[in-house]
């Protein structure tokens, strides 16, 4: 279909003056692609698509929600009450909501098994190191977007949730306090935070359009890496983008619609994982709730901060724990890139896996003794996981690769 | 034409040009930053009154300041016994260690009360750890709390976020996570019961 589109007179029209021909052939239909990817690499094309589904439903919301921390009736504020009418009133807006707040957890389902696959495969590594650094940041500023999303609908968890992680700030040294106060815009948490916190949350997206950009950008100029981690140079161990890749990632969209409409449409909160019941009882600043924890998709993180008995430290340990990922193609030193020929490296990025499932769960309970030592190993393994790679090679005898795919 | 052209003054230029720019928007940087931090009006709202005699003996209640929670409790003559005695748990007994959680009508004799009149504790709430509100859990020992404090628990507050404890002048109590006392603020007596507080 596309190569009879691109023979119309319309379409010569337009490549005369955009060159829209070769940009066609060079990024789809001769863009080369190893040909043996598995499943794993289809998470990218979905991360795109998520991140479509969350500017669009955004936007969307943005028409009838209404960021003010004023109070109406009894506790309630303008800025949960009409969170509420999107709820009730607008028509769908119940649909586009859930879209929206499901959208948010999946797309770090998605992001998460996308990094996992990169770490696995060796992607990080050499010449990949730039569009693995890129994708780092592209994790910090989703983290940020849902962040700034989640104090939007001015629930206890939106204004507990953003009273501990605008501390954190308040914890470094010197710049701290101001730091909190430009986060804030006053002494605490309240209606100024709720408008900047907004103004950001549709900035931040944005911003992540350009940088996956970007992100492609890199990829087609170094190529996808491969289940087998090795270079490929022959012509028939590759295939063009389209029309393989784009049905198979078209394959991949309509599994992953079954899940997100599943849930969308019969558990939505997902027993609380992805909306927390508490969100639903007005913000009250003279009370926090019982049990606070942050969603799941920052709970291995939070469990890294609680792990500490020193404040800053703890912070420093968190902040470490994201910065860390940046450094990971100058630590891994190993000249084989696939976990399939590294059999100790493959039991250690297993385990750390495993670890960071575990340090998601020590964040989403409620902190007892037990948890907080389990939590503080866990915390010791993922550090310790980064600092044994450049050392690895000297005992790792890597399985030979193979010559071609 | 371009060899007769001085090289070493162009580059000058260059330097000088871009690093007035530099300044530039450097400078541009600072209102933007500064629209950001707390407005006029949210810095003016800063002082509330209270008056103590609401509160009944033994109860707390949590009024606001500058948007900040705020603990007010009227202490009985049991709580104020509850002060003495465990010195060794604590990280800072005498409220020294930053200036948020001292104040000027502190003295040797009174800094383990925390307040002007001793039964009348007004701090904030705000743990000093992360910034949640501690559960208030006056009474000593495990009878009406259970698990959720220590054995030789000598009452006051527990927060429920990451479990830190203070005790019932609010002084943060040994294995914390949180760092310091809750903080107090400025406050004066108006009349025998009336506080102003900012
Ligand atoms: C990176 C993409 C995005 C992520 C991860 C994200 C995440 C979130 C999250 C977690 C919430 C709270 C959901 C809830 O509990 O209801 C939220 C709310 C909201 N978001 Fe986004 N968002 C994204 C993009 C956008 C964009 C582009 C807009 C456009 C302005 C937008 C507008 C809103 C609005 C108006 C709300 C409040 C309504 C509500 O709470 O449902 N979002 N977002
Ligand atoms: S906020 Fe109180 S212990 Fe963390």
């Amino acid at each position: 279909m596309l190569e009879k589109m691109m023979k119309t007179r319309l379409f010569g029209w337009i490549d005369e003056r955009t060159g829209a021909e070769a940009i066609l052939k060079s990024q789809l239909t001769e863009y080369p692609v190893p040909k043996n990817l598995n499943y794993m690499w289809n998470f990218g094309s979905l991360a795109l698509l998520v991140l479509v589904l969350q500017i669009l439903t955004g936007i969307f919301l943005a028409m009838y929600y209404k960021p003010s921390a004023a109070f109406t009736t009894g506790n309630y504020t303008v800025a949960f009450d009409s969170v509420e009418r999107i709820m009730r009133d607008v028509n769908f807006g119940w649909l586009i909501r859930y879209m929206h707040a499901v959208g948010a957890s999946m797309f770090f389902v998605v992001v998460y098994l996308h990094i996992g696959r990169g770490m696995y495969y060796g992607s990080f590594k050499a010449p990949r190191e730039l569009l693995w650094i890129i994708g780092v940041v592209i994790l910090l500023i989703m983290q940020g977007a849902a962040f700034f999303g989640y104090l939007l609908p001015w629930g206890q968890m939106s204004f507990w949730g953003a009273t501990v992680i605008t501390n954190l700030f308040g914890a470094l040294p010197v710049i701290g306090e101001y730091l909190q106060q430009i986060l804030r815009g006053g002494f605490a948490v309240g209606d100024p935070t709720l408008n900047r916190f907004f103004s950001l949350h549709y900035l931040f997206p944005l911003l992540l359009v350009a940088i996956v950009g970007g992100h492609v950008h890199a990829l087609h100029v170094v190529h996808s890496n491969n289940p087998e981690g090795i270079d490929i140079h022959k012509d028939e161990e590759k295939i063009p983008f389209h029309p393989y890749y784009t049905i198979k990632d078209a394959f991949g969209v309509s599994v992953f619609l079954l899940f997100y409409c599943y849930i969308i449409f019969f558990n939505p909160q997902m027993g609380g994982y992805f909306i927390e019941v508490d969100n639903y009882v007005p913000a009250n600043n003279l009370q926090t709730p019982p049990h606070i924890a942050p969603v799941w998709y920052l709970t291995p993180w939070y469990t890294i901060l609680r792990s500490f008995e020193s404040k800053l430290i703890g912070v420093l340990a968190m902040g470490g724990s994201l910065a860390i990922l940046f450094l990971l193609p100058f630590l891994c030193k190993s000249a084989v890139r696939s976990a399939r020929y590294r059999p100790m490296y493959k039991i250690l990025v297993i385990m750390f896996f495993i670890d960071v499932i575990i340090l998601g769960y020590c964040g989403h309970s409620a902190p007892t003794p037990t948890l907080k030592l389990i939590g503080q190993i866990s915390t010791a393994y993922y550090f310790g996981f980064f600092l044994i790679l450049p050392i690895l090679p000297k005992f790792e005898k890597t399985k030979p690769v193979p010559e071609g795919i | 034409m371009a060899d007769q052209a001085d090289q070493s003054r162009r580059n000058f230029l260059y330097v000088a040009a871009g690093a007035m720019g530099g300044v530039a928007a450097g400078a541009t940087v600072i209102p933007f930053i500064g629209s950001m931090l707390p407005a006029a009006d949210t810095l003016a709202a800063s002082k509330t009154e209270f008056d103590v005699s609401t509160v009944e003996k033994g109860q707390l209640v949590v009024i606001q300041w500058q948007g900040k929670p705020v603990f007010v409790v009227n202490r009985t003559e049991e709580y104020l016994k509850q002060v003495d005695g465990h010195d060794d748990m604590l990280k800072d007994k005498d409220s020294k260690a930053i200036e948020a959680v001292g104040a000027e009508w502190l003295t040797a004799e009174n800094n383990k009360y925390r307040a002007i009149k001793p039964e009348y504790l007004i701090v904030v709430a705000s743990c000093t750890h992360l910034g949640c509100i501690p559960l208030f859990k006056p009474t000593a020992g495990r009878k009406d709390w259970g698990e959720s404090v220590p054995e030789d628990w000598p009452g006051g507050w527990h927060c429920p976020c990451h479990g830190s404890l203070y005790d019932i002048s609010a002084r943060v109590i040994n294995g914390s996570p949180a760092p310091h006392n809750l903080h107090l603020m400025p406050y004066k007596y108006l009349t025998d019961t009336k506080v102003v507080i900012g």
